[in-house]
């Protein structure tokens, strides 16, 4: 494990989430919930901008602009990048968490009727997720006509568990493959042989053996809700539910904490006039799964040094003398091949 | 036969499945209020695949509130929306079939270096979410709009207008570099195997080697392994047709939230690419097993 921390690469990720994950925190305790606002911009006593205020490194600073009611969109940002990163954390973790025992109880003990428990969990790649989880989620998240009748924390459990259940059978599938894979291996045979129960096998051989495997499949299902955060985002459903304004003077749908999903949601409309505004959190979705990713391959860089040798070996290992001296008997052997024909 | 049941069987699963999944919203909203709607909900379903049936006479009714009651005919207006989205999804995955497959070809003439670096770069290049492509992609017609004059593709449509080119080029691009870093992948673990080596010791060149060799045994194992990118592709379709305002079935369903809808969007999606891939796994299942090319 400590090699990890060599590998630039792993670094660089999670220094990235580190920093907004405690500059997120640390706001909060110092400055509180609310960024900063600035009404209008000033020059020479008259004004001359007014919000959405554009990307702006004079004083007062705003350096991703403002947003519509001018408020800070960086400070927002930082605010929100709390709810995102733990929220989709959460439901990595639970899917992992329900889909690993699954997994290594199929892929043992019930080894047998693997190919059957994989053609049934394989359509699920031929349904759209997104309209899935926008179906099953909308009753939840958005506010009906006469108010939320749960609370907060109701709708952020049961959205969490929802997105977690509605992908887990595939990555069910991913480790019952694996571990049945690695459950033809000879030492596992002998510990069987031994006496070992299933029970023994996972905890002592399987779950070791996979444990680096494991670990990128959690920063594959991170990236996947991150993305999945988007389109909900995007469809209005925002984490821990959407306040809708009903009646003719309505205002638009609005996200109740300041997570990203919701800012990019709220404001992709004003694309054209304030393009800062939805392309912030876009962006920041970006660099977080940058974060992510490049994670996950200094860690598979760290554990497995093996995939350098390989490939060096096979390519190199003829001279090129000896490929360009069987070119020309090729050449020749065609030559004469062809004039036999004639 | 066997694999006929077999398969018959998990289609009649799915198709269970997806009826439980559009159930469950009613049973949801239940809970919330502390009470089981198990009945409520199977009788919901129950009437809206009957409602579905036959689709040429179904007609879908949407309640407005004040302004009355709009009607939808399958005939007329859905099955044009439906065929809008099948459209765009078919054209974006053979772009992004074809672009990948010549951009694999093309690397492998690098050298080994050159070659890590390109991967590496798609490698990032794939964290990008497809929400900030699409942003990125509107942003530029505008920009160059603003500057030019010209107008390179409508980025909101109105109405009923179909627009092909700019959508499809949004959705194929990431699948492009999916499928692009996954025959990358398999092409290069091919080409470390011994009749790769043998075929070059006889002097063959490496394009010959690259298109009646490798191509042949690696297509196999990208096929298998491209599910993944067909599922995040029909997810990237429902956003594209939400941002673009694009007159398909999906954006149809994310403005008119119903079972009938929904119902009708995941079948019309499910069934072809179903038996697609069945198709697809019976050939190249037969060729493995005939041919001794190995996966």
């Amino acid at each position: 494990m400590k090699k990890v921390w060599r590998q630039p690469l792993f670094v660089t990720g999670f220094t990235i989430i580190f920093l907004l994950l405690a500059g997120s925190f640390v706001y909060e305790w110092v400055f509180g919930n609310d960024p900063k606002q600035t009404q209008w911009i000033e020059e020479n006593g008259r004004p001359v901008e007014s919000w959405p205020i554009s990307p702006r490194f004079e004083s007062p600073v705003h350096i991703f602009g403002t947003d519509q009611l001018g408020y800070d969109l960086f400070t927002k940002i930082i605010i929100g990048a709390k709810y995102t990163i733990l929220s989709a954390m959460a439901i990595a973790a639970l899917r992992m968490i329900i889909a690993v025992p699954i997994g290594f109880f199929i892929g043992t003990t019930l080894r047998k009727y693997r190919p059957v428990i994989n053609s049934l969990i394989d359509p699920i790649h031929y349904m759209p997720i997104t309209i899935f989880a926008f179906f099953i989620l909308y009753p939840i998240l958005w506010m009906p006509m006469e108010g939320f009748t749960t609370t907060l924390t109701e709708r952020i459990v049961l959205e969490i568990v929802i997105l977690s259940l509605l992908t887990a059978p595939i990555v069910i599938a991913l480790v019952a493959n694996e571990s049945s894979l690695l459950y033809k291996q000879e030492y596992i045979m002998a510990s069987k042989t031994l006496g070992a129960r299933n029970g023994r096998i996972i905890v002592k051989h399987l779950l070791p053996q996979m444990r680096e495997k494991l670990f990128v499949l959690y920063g594959q299902q991170l990236v996947e809700t991150l993305v999945l955060f988007t389109h909900l985002g995007m469809l209005q459903l925002f984490l821990g539910g959407t306040k809708v304004s009903y009646g003719l003077m309505a205002d638009p749908p609005m996200s109740i904490s300041y997570e990203w999903a919701g800012l990019f949601g709220d404001t992709f409309r004003y694309l054209g006039g304030a393009p800062w505004l939805p392309l912030t959190p876009a962006i920041f979705f970006a660099i977080l799964i940058f974060a992510v990713s490049a994670m996950m391959e200094g860690f598979t860089r760290a554990t497995n040094d093996l995939v350098k040798v390989k490939r060096r070996k096979g390519v190199t290992s003829m001279s090129e003398e000896i490929v360009e001296w069987n070119r020309e008997q090729l050449r020749e052997k065609m030559t004469l091949l062809k004039s036999g024909q004639r | 036969m066997k694999s006929l049941g077999k398969w018959l069987m998990q289609l009649l699963i799915s198709i269970v499945a997806i009826f439980v999944m559009s159930g469950l919203p009613i049973i949801i909203a239940g809970l919330q209020q502390k009470q089981w709607l198990f009945k409520e909900a199977y009788e919901s379903v129950v009437q809206a695949v009957k409602n579905l049936f036959p689709l040429k006479e179904y007609v879908f009714k949407y309640d407005q509130g004040w302004a009355g009651i709009k009607e939808y005919t399958y005939e007329n207006t859905l099955s044009n929306y439906v065929e809008y989205s099948l459209q765009i999804l078919v054209l974006s995955l053979a772009t992004a079939i074809i672009l990948s497959i010549a951009g694999t070809f093309v690397t492998m003439l690098f050298k080994d270096k050159t070659r890590q670096r390109i991967k590496m770069t798609f490698y990032f290049l794939e964290s990008m979410p497809d929400v900030l492509v699409i942003v990125l992609a509107q942003l530029a017609i505008i920009t160059i709009f603003k500057q030019t004059g010209v107008l390179l593709s409508k980025i909101a449509v109105i109405q009923d207008e179909r627009i092909y080119w700019l959508p499809v080029f949004c959705l194929m691009i990431l699948p492009m570099i999916q499928l692009y870093r996954l025959s990358m992948l398999t092409f290069e673990a091919e080409e470390r195997k011994l009749y790769v080596e043998f075929a070059r010791s006889l002097g063959f060149g490496k394009l010959v080697i690259l298109f009646f060799h490798i191509f042949r045994n690696a297509i196999v194992s990208v096929f298998f392994q491209s599910k993944k990118t067909m599922w995040f592709m029909l997810s990237n379709l429902f956003i594209l047709e939400l941002m673009f305002n694009m007159p398909g079935i999906m954006n149809f369903l994310a403005d008119h939230i119903n079972t009938e809808v929904f119902l009708l969007t995941v079948f019309v999606f499910f069934v072809p690419v179903f038996i697609l891939y069945s198709i697809g796994e019976w050939y190249f299942l037969r060729r493995v097993n005939k041919g001794g090319v190995s996966i």
